[in-house]
């Protein structure tokens, strides 16, 4: 399953710059077109009353709310910046403690028989259950502050930072394993300067799978139990009944995402640029 | 897609079994030690409670019932997905003008992940069944468009021109030549799109539902009943193992030829 993944997600990049090159001239007039469509077509069915103003709000409601939410408390008892900053905070607390156990871990299952059997098993155990699956158990062990939230979000990164570095030395060329023992490497030589640079791109897969993935938990999370967050603002959008202050928290959810996954790509390129395409 | 290593070591097959006794054996010391009191229960609890569960509707739903009841709305929501995304994300892939007027669109809407779309589903549609499929189609429609689209786009050029070189129609292109070249990683999107509904499924059924084995384990979170929770995991986690084998059993049937092209 970890595999389809990534032979899924690692063209998508490139998709977008094919996208990129073959969208001149004309094409972009008709995107242009078919986005100004979308908000005219949204603002319209709001304004005429085809959807209640208590169930959708309008583009134009949604950016007032966005830009008042800047520095107004009202009506869910934070700004925007403020549960932004908690959101973030949480999501790249649990990511990075995640990823720096998972990622050496599935680099060490990858190359050693031996963890690997130690470890695989539990690991397989534990695998198919969605750390959303976890949150009872972890507000009944941690209540429902920060460890909790934490620790669900460490599990959801955690799964495919293992997976994706496992894979990624599994599959690193055996000849290039051969070369450097002939030249006289050790296993843990070899490990470092072979194995190692060869899974780095499918790690960086596993990353940004990490990432997505903490940040869907993340919301998941704070849907269910917490006081701040971007997940706690569209709750309680909906406890209030306010359209505008869920798709306001749903739009900063969705961008703050990609350009977390964006960052990690630069971030990517710089890093590995051996990757192949 | 199998993986390279589980067959590996059939000679040295001792460890795995030590480790998974070992993590039992510490497991049920752990809890008989009484340290963690009632939060953590012995895996002989869970197991005694698993067959409660089996014997006792929970609610008024046997745990049949209650897979069923979370089974029936991911699929219904992925059936549907799969009938509006693949065509469309089919047609994206195939025709420049459906991509420049979709895409726009659909990227606005791609970021945002399935559940936090739940907020806004209640409001929409309210607790019964509506919106928890609702949620599951977005959880499964994003990755069908999305898979069907880079498998379209990624047909090697060379076998369309040489089917237009042999006379096809740019119909006949499309239907014989790119529809089966895209079709593992249609596939593909399929797999992951079921996993991310069953998991999408889960969140709705945690944030309000009568039945579902998101609500069996909100029951065990609100009786303090920690081996209710984690007979509820280990279930839920079956059956999502049990899609992810399913799915790749029937692919290997559809789709013989993905091991060459994959490869």
């Amino acid at each position: 399953m970890a595999k389809d993944e990534c032979i899924v997600e690692c063209p998508t990049g490139s998709a977008e710059q094919r996208f990129a090159e073959g969208s001149a001239g004309s094409l972009i007039w008709l995107s242009a077109l078919s986005l100004v469509t979308f908000f005219l077509f949204w603002a319209a069915i709001v304004h005429f009353g085809l959807i209640s103003e208590t169930l959708l709000a309008s583009p134009e409601d949604v950016l007032k709310t966005f830009c008042s939410k800047l520095n107004d408390r009202a009506p869910d008892g934070a700004t925007l910046g403020q549960h932004f900053e908690s959101s973030l905070l949480l999501a790249l607390t649990g990511y990075f403690s995640a990823v720096i156990i998972g990622v050496p871990l599935g680099l060490l299952m990858g190359w050693y028989r031996k963890i690997d059997e130690l470890v695989r098993p539990v690991f397989e155990l534990v695998r198919p259950i969605p750390p959303i699956a976890w949150i009872p158990l972890a507000i009944l062990w941690f209540g429902i502050g920060l460890t909790a939230k934490a620790y669900i979000i460490w599990l959801s990164a955690f799964v495919p930072s293992v997976i994706n570095s496992y894979f990624g030395i599994k599959l690193t060329e055996p000849v290039l394993i051969n070369v450097v023992r002939t030249f006289g490497a050790g296993k843990w030589e070899s490990f470092l300067k072979v194995g190692v640079p060869a899974a780095l791109p499918m790690v960086f897969t596993g990353l940004r799978l990490s990432l997505s993935s903490a940040w869907m938990t993340l919301v998941a999370a704070e849907l269910l139990a917490a006081t701040e967050g971007l997940g706690y603002m569209i709750q309680m959008g909906r406890t209030l009944a306010r359209p505008d202050v869920i798709i306001v928290g749903m739009l900063t959810i969705g961008f703050t995402g990609a350009l977390m996954a964006f960052v990690l790509e630069k971030l990517e390129s710089k890093l590995a640029p051996w990757r192949k395409q | 897609m199998s993986t390279p290593s589980i067959s590996a070591g059939r000679n040295v097959q001792i460890i795995p079994i030590i480790s998974v006794l070992l993590i039992g054996v510490v497991w049920q010391l752990l809890a008989a030690s009484g340290y963690f009191g009632k939060a953590l229960p012995s895996p002989v609890d869970v197991v005694s409670q698993f067959i409660q569960m089996i014997q006792e509707p929970i609610s008024g739903v046997s745990l049949l019932g209650h897979v069923w009841a979370s089974m029936f709305r991911v699929l219904s929501a992925f059936f549907i997905a799969v009938f509006i995304g693949i065509p469309l994300g089919l047609f994206m892939g195939w025709n420049k003008k459906v991509e420049a007027i979709v895409r726009p669109i659909f990227e606005i809407f791609r970021p945002i992940p399935p559940i936090a779309w739940i907020p806004l589903a209640i409001l929409w549609f309210g607790i019964e069944e509506t919106p928890k499929i609702f949620i599951c189609f977005i959880g499964a429609f994003v990755p069908a468009v999305m898979n069907a689209y880079t498998g379209i786009r990624f047909t090697d050029p060379l076998l369309i021109d040489a089917a237009r070189m042999l006379g096809g129609t740019r119909q006949q292109q499309f239907r014989e030549v790119a529809m089966p070249a895209a079709l593992p990683a249609v596939f593909a999107g399929l797999q992951n799109g079921l996993s991310l509904s069953w998991m999408c499924v889960l969140a709705a059924e945690l944030v309000g539902a009568q039945e579902g084995v998101g609500y069996l384990i909100i029951v065990g979170m609100n009786m303090s009943n920690p081996s209710m929770i984690i007979s509820g995991m280990l279930i839920i986690g079956a059956v999502g193992a049990a899609i992810a084998v399913g799915l790749r059993f029937a692919e290997r049937r559809i789709l013989p030829w993905k091991r060459e092209i994959a490869q």
